[in-house]
């Protein structure tokens, strides 16, 4: 019979480290991702030996990434695997070293999301099925076209899709891994340069390079490796899902979270009001105000309103993109997911600084990628 | 006398000037879909050999547009417009409209096909592209 995660072994997020999000550099990304591992080793204050196995979220660096980056940490012989799943790739290899963990495969899992900007290699376009407009029509003419359907249809204005930018570079201002670090105003935002449709430059996600680490455990391990329990979060789902067919002009991204995020809620036995903190894929503004829907965080058609009530502002209801987001800190493709996880797991520890939403106990995940594929996980503090 | 030739045969023919598009229905489920693809049905996984044409109407409702004010693609020219139109027949297709900017556009305009030259060949040869245009109300 199938099992969700909860009714496995308990997995918990022990150790999360980074490195900053930042334009493209000279920087190998080997030294990017073993700043992330050797950061949250430290914050586990775990030996690599410890580690059983290792998962490496990349789209772009191409074939083995894993080991020559992770040798020179001591080669200890563990198993490791490149996971990409185009933008949820460190979500997927975080999903991945929980699975090893709850499976009882690994006591101690590491996941750690890399990449640097370069040549796509991509299998849609490799699948030879030619649309009308092809090349002309990139990710943020996407999101552009669904920025002014949902504007159309629920008669709201660019300024209030544009408040996302807003809230998102404000608390990116505070997260010293954030590739944006400055808070804009509402006319900045809206000033341009105008990219496709509504959307100016700051309503759409930096792409540059980075790393984040997440190193899942056991309860087992965390007794036997003398991890800080009170520091631990726990994983209570972990759920994954791919795009159907859906009619006419619906929004498969959204349609695909809503559907997703349902399943999570099942397994994770929560409903939106349970959420303190939640991380999205806000590539573009637009994203933000669908998911935000899509999460049961508010109404349909409310997503804009409820942003501009202050509602998910750290502080507020539910703080939505407390780390920045995709928006401001950053969107590297393979650490992306990843880097949500260590947010959320420093939000319900309670060590967020300037960021931290008071009172955090639990936290959602979210991300999408081309193909279609969406990745959600849930995160508590049950301490 | 030069030839016209369509920019994309496998997408539209062009024997009318509202050309129709080469979409493709499934007889097992009924499922009509474009762009064409004889892989498998996505709809219920029937096998190519039960993926037959279907001619759709180049007609439909507009359901949202954007004008692509930068594009870093070689030999894609910056401003125009694309739109997403709900077909007649059923599927969304986007295209490339024939206005540059959307100015006088609305969501829910009727909008049909219409062929429009981008260029000439290696052969010199009219080569025309299939793109939407508004219909204007005739009443
Ligand atoms: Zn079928």
């Amino acid at each position: 019979m199938k099992k969700t995660l909860r009714e496995m072994r308990p997995v918990y997020v022990v150790g999360i480290g980074l490195h900053r999000y930042q334009r493209m550099s000279e920087t190998s990304y080997v030294t990017l991702g073993l700043t992330a591992v050797r950061e949250a080793l430290k914050d586990a204050n775990l030996e690599w030996r410890s580690v059983d196995s290792a998962y490496t979220g990349t789209a772009l660096i191409g074939m083995a990434a894993s080991r020559p980056m992770l040798r020179h940490l001591g080669a200890t012989g563990i198993p490791m695997a490149q996971v990409e799943n185009a933008s949820a790739s460190g979500s997927t290899a975080f999903r991945q070293a929980c699975l090893d963990v709850a499976s009882g495969i690994a006591d101690v899992s590491l996941a750690v999301g890399v990449d640097k900007p370069g040549p796509v290699s991509s299998g849609p376009a490799k699948s030879n099925i030619r649309d009308l407009v092809g090349a002309r029509a990139v990710p943020f003419t996407h999101f552009a076209l669904l920025t002014n359907q949902y504007m159309n249809r629920y008669g709201v204005r660019i300024e209030d899709v544009a408040a996302v930018a807003v809230k998102n570079n404000r608390n990116g201002a505070n997260n010293p891994y954030a590739q944006r670090q400055k808070a804009v105003t509402l006319d900045e935002v809206l000033a341009g340069p105008q990219i496709s449709g509504a959307l100016t430059r700051l309503q759409c996600c930096p792409v540059g390079e980075g790393a984040a680490a997440v190193i899942v455990a056991s309860a087992d391990a965390i007794d036997e490796l003398g991890i800080n329990r009170s520091r631990a979060v726990r994983v209570i789902a972990s759920v994954t899902q791919t795009e159907r067919v859906y009619r006419g002009a619906a929004n498969f991204d959204a349609e695909l979270t809503r559907a997703t995020v349902a399943q999570a809620y099942k397994e994770a036995a929560i409903t939106p009001a349970d959420l303190d903190v939640v991380e999205v894929h806000d590539a573009f503004t637009i994203e933000e105000l669908l998911y935000a829907e899509m999460l049961g965080l508010c109404k349909e058609g409310e997503g804009a309103a409820m942003v501009t009530s202050g509602a998910t502002d750290i502080g507020g209801r539910c703080a939505l993109s407390a780390s920045g987001g995709l928006l401001a800190m950053g969107h590297p493709i393979g650490p992306t997911g990843a880097g949500q996880i260590a947010e959320i797991t420093r939000q319900l520890r309670g060590e967020a600084g300037a960021r931290q939403q008071p009172n955090a106990r639990t936290g959602l995940a979210h991300m999408v990628g081309v193909g279609a594929v969406c990745v959600v996980h849930v995160l508590q503090n049950d301490n | 006398m030069a030839e016209r030739v369509a920019a994309q045969p496998e997408l539209y023919s062009i024997s009318s000037e509202h050309p129709a598009l080469n979409g493709r229905r499934c007889v097992a489920c009924g499922y009509v879909f474009f762009p064409p693809q004889s892989y498998g049905c996505e709809s219920c996984g029937a096998l190519p050999d039960q993926i037959e044409p279907a001619q759709l109407a180049g007609s439909g409702v507009l359901n949202s547009f954007a004008t692509v004010h930068l594009h870093q693609g070689k030999g894609i020219e910056a401003p125009f417009t694309v739109g997403v139109i709900v077909l007649d027949d059923g599927p969304a297709v986007r295209s490339v409209l024939t206005a540059r900017t959307d100015e006088g556009l609305r969501n829910g305009d009727r909008m049909h096909s219409v062929l429009t030259t981008c260029g000439t060949n290696e052969e010199g040869n009219e080569v025309v592209e299939l793109r939407f245009t508004k219909t204007e109300a005739t009443r």
